[in-house]
This record gives C-alpha cells, sequence and structure tokens, in this order.
C-alpha cells in the first residue's frame, strides 16, 4: 500500500537472507574479539523451568542454552552443528549412529562429562514419566549406548537420516547421571550444565543473571563477563526499555511496535524470514469441516497478501495452506491460492449450505495477533456467506479446553528445523498434536518414507508431493508467516537471529568499544 | 477511645478477613482448569498428573484443601506459584511494596491538592472558582483510569514527545531520579481521578460545615469570616475528608490494578491480572487476600484517626 | 404520579439535574437508534484508509483496519449502555431486595447478613468482579453479570438503614398490629419509603457501571472482538497508539461522556429527593 515501506521492508528481507548465508555458526565475524562487559536482554515471556528437559517457552530454551549444551545445536541454515558431539557418522541404512564427544567438557560442579552421562541424560528425557516436551520430536529412538568414555551409539526403530538436525531439539540437554538419579527436581532450582554461562541469580518474572563459565569447552568463548535476561510484562514494555536504553537486545518485538523501533537512533533492527505461522485449525473428522468443499471455501475466501498486511504489519509472507515456506529446505514453490469469494460461496452451496454457514472461532489471546487473525477471518469470510463470530480466552483456558480438541481454532506455530518435525508434530496420523485429525494415509506414506531416506532428491520429491497434497485437501489453513522481528543497540556485535526462533549463540555475541560502561 | 472499642475493632477486622479468605479460596476453588494440568503442562501423562494432583493434595476435599492453604497462610506460607514454581509470599510481598508506593503518592498528591481545591469551592460557592472546581472533578470521576491512563500514555510518552518512559519499573534504591521518572504517569493518572472524587467530597462537608450552628454562631460572634473558615469549619471538616479518602482506598486499589496493567507496573495488581489469565491460584488467593486486607486495614486506621482527631477537636 | 412530577421539576431547577436529564435522555435515544444511524457498517474494513485522521468521509476517523469510529462508537452505544443499566439493574434488585429483608428482620439474622455484606464489600469492587469473571469466563453477559453482583452488597447496605429508620414508622408499626404478612408489609409499607435513596444510588452506579464493564473489557474480560464495545476498542487501540491516537481517543471521550451524564442526572435527583442537602 505504501511505496516507500515496502521497498524498506524489501532492503531488509534482503540484507537479512545474506547475514543467514554468511555467518555460520563456525564463521564469527572477526570484530567480535573484544572480550567482556554484560549483556543485558528484554524477555516478554516470563522463564518458569529451570529444569532444561522441561522447557517449553522460547525464553526459557535461552537460559537453558546458556547453561547446557546438547550433542547437537541447529545452525542458522537449519543443519546439524558440532556441540557436545563434534562429529558423527552412520551406518548406510541411517538406523545406527555414532557421536563422538569432547573430552575437555565439565559441568559446572567440576565433574567431567561422559558419555555415561549423554546415556543417562537420554534415557531420562525419553522416559514417558519425565514428560519431557520434545520427547517424540527427536526421532524413533530405539537406544542410547556408551562406546567408551568419549561416544556414544544412538539407534533408531527405523532409518531417519535428520537424527542429527532432530537431536538438536532444545530440551535435549546433557545433564550430570549422579544428579539426575540422586535429585532430579533439584534442576528446577540449581542448574548443572556444561553451557558457556553460568546461574548467578534468578528472580522469576523479574531477571536471571548468568556470569562468564571459565571452563566452557570452546576456548576463549563466550566474549560476555556476564548476561542479564530480563522479563518484561509484554512486547510493548520490552520495546519501550530497549528504546530507554535499559537493555541491549530484544529477540521478539510485535509486528506494530517493530518500525518505530527499529527507526530509533542507536539501534538496528532485526527481521528474518521464518517459518513461524499462524493457522486455522479445522477438526476435519467432524461436520462441517469433514467436507473438503466447507474447507476449500474457506480457504478461498481469504485474501492472504491482506493478512499479511493487517496482522504482521507486513512482516511476514502470505502462506499456502501448507507449514513449509521459502524458510525451509524442500520447500515447494507454487502461486499464491486465489482470493476467489464467489466460487467460495458457490462450493459452500454445494455441500449443503447455500444460506452460508455460522461458526464459532477460537483464539487464545496471546500472542496477541493470534485474536486479529481471527478478526480479520471472519470479515474477509463474510463476503462468502461464512458468519464467524470470536471468541478470545486466556492462554491456560484455552490449552486446557480447545488446543487438541477444538473444531475450529487459531493455532500458532514456531518454525521447526526440518519438514519431517513439522509434519509429525501437526499433521500425520501419529502425530504428536494430531490437532486437524486429518488421517490422511497417502500423505502419511509420504512424511514416513521422507524420514527414512536420505536421498535428497528423493526426499525433494516426497516433501513436495506432501505440500502438494495439503494445499490441496486443506486439512487446515495456513495464511500468514511471520517474519522474527528483533531489534538490538548498535552496540552489539554478533548477534544473528536465527529463523528457528529458539537457539541464540549468546556465547559468540559481544559489546563493541563503544557500549556503554556500567558498574 | 477506649481499648474495649479497639478491640472490638480488631476482632471485627479478623473476622472480616477470616469471611474473605473462605470467600477468595471459594471462589478459586470454582476455577476451571486444574493445578496439576497447569504446572505439567501440555506433554503430561495422566498417571504423572495423577501423581501431582495427590502430592498437591487436589484429590481431598475442599474444606481440608482450605484448612491446609490457611495454615500455610498463617505460617506466612501461600503456597507455590504454578505459573513461576516459586514461593508466592516473597513475590507477593515485593509486588505490595511496589504497589503501596504507587498508592502513598498518590495518596499524598491527593491529600495535598484535595483539600484546598475543596475548601476553596465550598468557600467560594456558586462563583466561577467553584463552577470550575466542579467541572473538573466531574470530569475525572467520569474518566475511568484505563482511559485517562491510556490517553497520558499516548501523549506524554510518545515518541515525538517522550516525556515520560512507556512502562517499567527502577527500584528507589537502584535509582531514586529514575524511579520517580518511571512512577510519574501511573501516580499522575491515580491522583488526577481520586482528586476529582475527594475534593467533591471534602467540598461538600465544608459547605455543611459552613451552614452548622457553631459557624453560625462564630459569624455571630463577629469572627472574620477568614478566621472562620479556617480556624473553625477546616477542621472540623478534615475529619470527613480523612474518612473519605479512607473509603477511597478501596477506589484506590481498583485503580492500582488498572494502572499497573496499562503501565505494566510489577505491583500486586499486575500480579493478580498475570494470576487470572494464567490460572494460578496460589497467587490469585494471596494477592485477593492482601488487597482485602489492607483495605480493611485502611477503614480501621480511619477509624482510628477519626477517633483520636475527635477527641483533640472536642478537648481544644 | 404526583411526586413523580414534583421530582422531576425539582430536577430540572438544579443546572446538575437539568444538563443531566438532557444528556441522559439523548443518549437513550443513541442507544435505541444508534447502531441504525452508524453512516457505515462498524466491521467494514477500509483497507486504503487505515489511521485515518477525521475527514469528511470518515467523521471521527478509521481505526487500523480502516473501519469507521464514528460508526463503530454508534453501534457500539447501545451494548455499553444497555449493559451497564443492567448490571445496575441487576445490583440495585438484589441488594435492595437483602438489604429491606435484612433490616426488616433485625436481630440475629440481620447480623449476620450483615458480616457477611460487609465481608463482601470489604473486597474492592472491580476486584471482586474479577474474581466473578474468572470464574464465569470472559463475555459481555458475565461482565454483567459480574458488576451486578459486585454492587449488590453496597445496594444492601443503603438499603438496610433506610429500612431501620423506616421501621420505626408509625405505619409500620400499624401494619405489624392490623397483623399483616411480612411479605405485605415490606411491598406495601416499607418498599415506598426505601425506594428514593436507592434510585439516587442506582442512578450514580449507572456511571460507575459503564465505567466499570469498560475497564473489564479493556482487561480482556469483558466484550469479545470485533464487538465495539468501548472498552475493548481502547484495550485493541493500545498497539497502535503511537500510530494514531483516533482510535482510543474517540471511544474514550465516549465513555467520559455518559459517565458524566449519569453522574449529573445522579447528583440532580439526590438533591431534586432530599431538599435539605441542595439548599
Amino acid at each position: 500500500m505504501n511505496g516507500s515501506t515496502v521497498s524498506r521492508r524489501q532492503f531488509l528481507l534482503g540484507s537479512a537472507a545474506l547475514g543467514v548465508g554468511t555467518f555460520g555458526l563456525s564463521s564469527l565475524p572477526a570484530f567480535a574479539a573484544s572480550a567482556g562487559g554484560t549483556l543485558r536482554i528484554g524477555l516478554n515471556i516470563t522463564p518458569n523451568k529451570l529444569n532444561p528437559m522441561l522447557t517449553r517457552l522460547n525464553s526459557e530454551y535461552m537460559i537453558a542454552e546458556m547453561l547446557y549444551s546438547g550433542l547437537t545445536t541447529l545452525g542458522h541454515d537449519m543443519t546439524a552443528q558440532p556441540d557436545l558431539a563434534t562429529e558423527w557418522t552412520s551406518n548406510e541404512d541411517a538406523t545406527e549412529w555414532r557421536f563422538t564427544l569432547r573430552e575437555n567438557v565439565v559441568f559446572s560442579n567440576g565433574e567431567k562429562l561422559t558419555s555415561a552421562d549423554v546415556v543417562a541424560s537420554f534415557n531420562k528425557l525419553l522416559d514417558p514419566e519425565t514428560s519431557a516436551p520434545g520427547r517424540r520430536n527427536l526421532g524413533p529412538i530405539s537406544g542410547v549406548t556408551a562406546d567408551g568414555d568419549h561416544a556414544v551409539v544412538i539407534t533408531t526403530e527405523s532409518p531417519f537420516g535428520d537424527l542429527p538436525v532432530g537431536l538438536t531439539y532444545p530440551t535435549a540437554k546433557v545433564l550430570p547421571a549422579a544428579l539426575i538419579e540422586a535429585d532430579f527436581a533439584g534442576f528446577d532450582q540449581t542448574p548443572v550444565g556444561s553451557g558457556p554461562f553460568r546461574l548467578a541469580s534468578f528472580k522469576p518474572d523479574q531477571v536471571a543473571v548468568l556470569e562468564r563459565n571459565p571452563d566452557y569447552f570452546i576456548a576463549g568463548e563466550p566474549y560476555l563477563d556476564g548476561v542479564e535476561v530480563r522479563t518484561f510484562p509484554d512486547a510493548s514494555s520490552a520495546a519501550a526499555a530497549l528504546l530507554a536504553g535499559e537493555i541491549d537486545l530484544l529477540n521478539e518485538i510485535q509486528p506494530t511496535d517493530y518500525q518505530r523501533v527499529a527507526d530509533a537512533p542507536g539501534i538496528d533492527g532485526l527481521l528474518t524470514p521464518s517459518g513461524r505461522f499462524l493457522d486455522i485449525v479445522m477438526d476435519n473428522s467432524r461436520a462441517p469441516f469433514n467436507d473438503k468443499r466447507v474447507r476449500e471455501a474457506l480457504s478461498l475466501s481469504l485474501d492472504r497478501e491482506a493478512i499479511v498486511e493487517l496482522v504482521a504489519e507486513g512482516f511476514g509472507k502470505p502462506g499456502n495452506d501448507s507449514p513449509v515456506n521459502s524458510a525451509y529446505r524442500y520447500y515447494d514453490d507454487a502461486p499464491l491460492k486465489s482470493f476467489d469469494p464467489d466460487k467460495a460461496r458457490a462450493l459452500l452451496a454445494e455441500a449443503g449450505y447455500p444460506d452460508g454457514l455460522k461458526l464459532e472461532l477460537v483464539a487464545s489471546v496471546k500472542p496477541g495477533y493470534r485474536s486479529s487473525l481471527a478478526v480479520v477471518i471472519r470479515e474477509m469470510a463474510r463476503a462468502s456467506g461464512f458468519d464467524i463470530s470470536v471468541k478470545t480466552m486466556d492462554h491456560p483456558t484455552y490449552l486446557d479446553q480447545v488446543w487438541k480438541k477444538g473444531q475450529f481454532y487459531v493455532g500458532f506455530y514456531n518454525m521447526q528445523p526440518t519438514e519431517g518435525t513439522i509434519f509429525n508434530l501437526l499433521f500425520t496420523s501419529g502425530a504428536s498434536w494430531n490437532e486437524t485429525k486429518w488421517n490422511n494415509e497417502s500423505f502419511d506414506a509420504l512424511i514416513s518414507e521422507a524420514d527414512r531416506t536420505t536421498d535428497t532428491a528423493r526426499r525433494t520429491e516426497l516433501y513436495a508431493e506432501a505440500q502438494r497434497l495439503m494445499r490441496e485437501d486443506v486439512p487446515a489453513i495456513v495464511p500468514c508467516f511471520f517474519d522474527l522481528l528483533g531489534a538490538k543497540a548498535e552496540y552489539v556485535e554478533g548477534y544473528v537471529q536465527h529463523p528457528r526462533g529458539a537457539n541464540y549463540a549468546l556465547h559468540t555475541v559481544s559489546l563493541s568499544d563503544s557500549a556503554p560502561t556500567r558498574k | 477511645m477506649s481499648l474495649g472499642f479497639l478491640l472490638k475493632r480488631l476482632s471485627s477486622l479478623v473476622v472480616t478477613a477470616l469471611i474473605v479468605s473462605v470467600i477468595v479460596f471459594g471462589i478459586t476453588q470454582l476455577l476451571p482448569a486444574n493445578a496439576a494440568t497447569m504446572i505439567l503442562g501440555e506433554y503430561a501423562t495422566e498417571d504423572a498428573l495423577a501423581t501431582l494432583n495427590a502430592r498437591l493434595g487436589l484429590d481431598q476435599p475442599a474444606w481440608v484443601q482450605y484448612w491446609h492453604w490457611f495454615s500455610g497462610v498463617l505460617h506466612g506460607d501461600f503456597g507455590i506459584s504454578l505459573r513461576t514454581g516459586q514461593a508466592v509470599g516473597p513475590t507477593i510481598l515485593s509486588a505490595f511494596g511496589n504497589s503501596a508506593i504507587l498508592a502513598l503518592f498518590a495518596l499524598l498528591l491527593v491529600s495535598l491538592v484535595s483539600i484546598p481545591l475543596g475548601v476553596l469551592a465550598a468557600a467560594k460557592r456558586g462563583r466561577p472558582a467553584d463552577m470550575g472546581v466542579s467541572l473538573l472533578s466531574y470530569l475525572g470521576v467520569s474518566l475511568p483510569e484505563f482511559v485517562l491512563a491510556t490517553l497520558l500514555l499516548a501523549w506524554l510518552a510518545s515518541p515525538a514527545i517522550g516525556l515520560f518512559p512507556a512502562s517499567g519499573y527502577v527500584p528507589f534504591s537502584e535509582d531514586w531520579l529514575r524511579a520517580l521518572h518511571h512512577i510519574a504517569l501511573p501516580v499522575l493518572t491515580l491522583t488526577i481521578v481520586l482528586t476529582a472524587h475527594v475534593s467533591r467530597m471534602v467540598r461538600s462537608e465544608m459547605v455543611d460545615t459552613l451552614e452548622s450552628d457553631f459557624v453560625r454562631a462564630a459569624r455571630l460572634r463577629g469572627l472574620s469570616r477568614k478566621r472562620v473558615l479556617y480556624r473553625h469549619a477546616l477542621p472540623n471538616s478534615l475529619l470527613p475528608a480523612i474518612t473519605v479518602i479512607a473509603l477511597d482506598i478501596g477506589y484506590l486499589i481498583g485503580g492500582v490494578i488498572v494502572v499497573e496493567e496499562v503501565f505494566s507496573f510489577p505491583g500486586v495488581g499486575r500480579q493478580l491480572i498475570l494470576a487470572i489469565q494464567n490460572r494460578d491460584l496460589p497467587m490469585l488467593q494471596a494477592g485477593a487476600l492482601l488487597m482485602a486486607v489492607t483495605y480493611a486495614v485502611a477503614n480501621l486506621l480511619a477509624d482510628l484517626a477519626y477517633g483520636v482527631l475527635d477527641k483533640r477537636i472536642q478537648f481544644e | 404520579m404526583n411526586g413523580f412530577r414534583r421530582t422531576l421539576s425539582a430536577l430540572v431547577r438544579t443546572p446538575q439535574g437539568a444538563i443531566g436529564l438532557l444528556l441522559c435522555l439523548l443518549l437513550l435515544a443513541l442507544t435505541l437508534f444508534g447502531p441504525e444511524l452508524a453512516p457505515r457498517d462498524p466491521e467494514k474494513f477500509h483497507f486504503t484508509a487505515r489511521f485515518a485522521a477525521p475527514s469528511a468521509e470518515f467523521p471521527l476517523g478509521t481505526d487500523w483496519y480502516g473501519r469507521d469510529l464514528l460508526s463503530r462508537v454508534l453501534a457500539g452505544s447501545r451494548s455499553t449502555i444497555l449493559l451497564a443499566l443492567l448490571a445496575t439493574f441487576i445490583g440495585t434488585v438484589a441488594g435492595a431486595a437483602i438489604g429491606i429483608v435484612s433490616g426488616f428482620l433485625g436481630g440475629r439474622a440481620d447480623e449476620i447478613m450483615m458480616r457477611l455484606n460487609d465481608a463482601l464489600m470489604a473486597i474492592p469492587s472491580l476486584l471482586f468482579a474479577l474474581l466473578i469473571l474468572s470464574v464465569l469466563g470472559s463475555s459481555s453477559i458475565n461482565a454483567v453479570v459480574a458488576i451486578g453482583i459486585a454492587f449488590t452488597p453496597g445496594m444492601a447496605r443503603i438499603a438496610r438503614s433506610v429500612t431501620l429508620q423506616a421501621r420505626e414508622f408509625d405505619y409500620v408499626s400499624a401494619a405489624k398490629a392490623r397483623g399483616e404478612g411480612t411479605a405485605w408489609i415490606i411491598l406495601a409499607e416499607l418498599l415506598p419509603n426505601v425506594i428514593s435513596p436507592v434510585i439516587v444510588e442506582a442512578t450514580i452506579r449507572v456511571a460507575f457501571a459503564v465505567m466499570t464493564l469498560a475497564t473489564l473489557s479493556f482487561l480482556g474480560l469483558g466484550a469479545q472482538p470485533p464487538s465495539p464495545e468501548w472498552g475493548l476498542m481502547i484495550a485493541e487501540g493500545r498497539d497502535h497508539m503511537f500510530r494514531s491516537p483516533w482510535p482510543i481517543l474517540v471511544p474514550g471521550v465516549a465513555i467520559a461522556l455518559v459517565a458524566i451524564s449519569f453522574n449529573l442526572l445522579g447528583d440532580g435527583l439526590r438533591d431534586a429527593l432530599n431538599p435539605q442537602a441542595s439548599s
């Protein structure tokens, strides 16, 4: 709508994409060598759980990533990068993997980290009793055994080429075996890990103070002396704090605040295209959504470009009813679905609703754009005969009563490291959160074959077919992807936003000489 | 004021607190969410949920749970927050301290501004000054805190003006100047709304006093208008003014909840809203109880102050 | 009827009363015809006119979706004012019933009821409404019920104290002596005497109900988007307030206007019904 805004956005998109290409995790900017200082980060979601195996929120992932290490970590290009494991190999059909561990790793309690700790950690993580989020996201792991002190062997039930990437899941951290055995609940209060930082103090809802781990296994890192993670009650107050110079880095800004913050002097806006999306979840097993024509009618009722403008303030991309977009490796490009109210109305009539269809769309109030999307969809779909009323509710009630149970609601998901993860999380019959109950056998077969295939060309075909199936059958409506929006003070160096939104790599961040000195 | 009166008021305070605790506990028991689900989250297994329910005592009858909670409160143990997993007591107390700062600053300013305004209006009854004060106070009492707060925020904290920070909080112990800067807008909001309320009341009390027999008698004795106003009428209207301010503490508490929400100020009101939004029962119970008891104590103090001042005036 | 005309003429003789009555009549008209007066569809998006300032096309500007603010405020007037009246009505009827019965019964029953009532009054009314809503869930109707319940104890106190005075009147004793039933005494003898202070209180409470209802919607516990409820409009407009002040200014002024009108009318009524206070 506004020419200058659009061109500025495209410029930002371009530079962000360039950033992803040039800085991998291993290639650090040379200027980042100056050490010291404390980085102050603002969060708007309180980290609640300190136990790294039980974390669920981005804010908790951030703290866990500073305090603990996993076998692998996720690169900006969504490939597995070394963390505790320096290298890995698999057998021919990708069912048995050997990970070689670093030998210089010590936990913050002084004990050395060995393969026994890795085995104990994975056994704990995979134990259903632990209720660890991500237990089913790692891959079809059937066993973890030690191979000497500094290597582990992981076997899978079926071939799984994505295992090293699967292991980057934020809850897959390595804890000392002795403490898992003796006092697992203690990790809620006292972290013992091998990450780049150590916890100095933690006041929930206020601040977590972390200081440099002098024994970190990568020599010279982290560059910072410490990190203060401050919690703000909402995104706008965190943005206000950045503008007031009270914090240095913000990894989450509302689309409505972004332009204002990014334009402020001394502040760099951070914008990264991502696979984070909002979707309209429909229960495919019950009327009216068990009729494909109804789902298709709703899909045709939406002006997706306008949704990006109204819901994401233009900081995003329209979606094509598949959770995979260009931020993923195996994205299947297709023309944007058309906006055709007349055809939608005809389809609705054909499906037995010539006088329109009355529905209630539920949206949690967190984050705010869930209800914005609901309101926009209500208004857009009015033209094709849908009479949608919006019901908003607080997040816990939503999780308790609607999520995975409701028949028509707004979902919101972060980008996942692989296509397999997102499909197996949400859309296959055996998905952890099979909220659409689509249960499409040919889709299941495609995904399961892709999981087992290591050949890239074949996987490209399989995933393209899966995405085509979703576009055609519309198990859910994915109208809009969001760019990750953040901002930092100009003197913060070496911070690159991760498109997955759950990795931060703060050990590679530094403050330039122009940073204000503080006590 | 006799000891008996004091004891009677104190005991009624305790009874009130007890009844409030039952009501608050009762209401929160009706909330549609299970605490164990809250803690373990969406990944929990049925077994894990049952175990936690048993450990939290949630499988016991309501009165047993109430007794458990109540005896904890008596020992200063308000339970563990379901949202943060930390003890509720210290969290709510530090939030209470922050709210108290807001409330006390507002009360101080209100007393300094509203009593002179009310007196002025009463003394100049029917004249432009009175009309002006009335008009402003009508506006003030008719503007909900959230509207005033949002408008002040959009105006004074906008990027163009940027006179005050839009939200947040800095402890006084860290930097008192910045602390004042951060509480300015919330305190201003509360002060404006409360001043409107209190100055109206002071005016009407003052008008009544000016028409009372003893003021008339003083005027008949030939005392100057000014002297009558300041030496006779004013002290007599101060008492009701104190009562009005004390009664308005209930109103102030409501205002504090809203203002903390608008300015993201980390006080009890904010904790309460967060607790409601997150179904954090122990925090909700503690916050609501704390607010109700504060209100009751403020009323008690007002009564006592009234008693003390009343006696002094009679002695004169 | 005669009493009503006397009250009315006393009412319009006070400046607050006259202005208040006039404004309230206007608001009543707005409530009845407001949604029909709206020049545009209050929910229609105008993509090309987001965040528009007031103009001939959009007299009060538009919001972030380009919806016409004048139409939204007009459309929202009905729900905002009617629901506030309803909430006040619930609180008044329930409170008056409790207060009159308690005052009439006296003794132990009165003591217990008032002790409970005082405990409820010890919960600030916004807090009380929040607690009730957290149980009932967010919706406009639940907010109305919550405000009604939160108003009840205060109303009961006032009704009781008036009842206590009226109980001592000769005609009540006479009715008792005649052996009239309790219900008859309450309805025929007590109620007419209790009603006027209760009505004055109720009128002032309407202003408070409008403000509380809007506050609850603002806190996300009342009306649901995209309803043009005024408090909700401000809550939603907050995200965009640095881009355009109109989406919060317009409903804010509307709320203040309604509250001022009922405050004026209430004050006027109090003076008209209680001549000592006004002279």
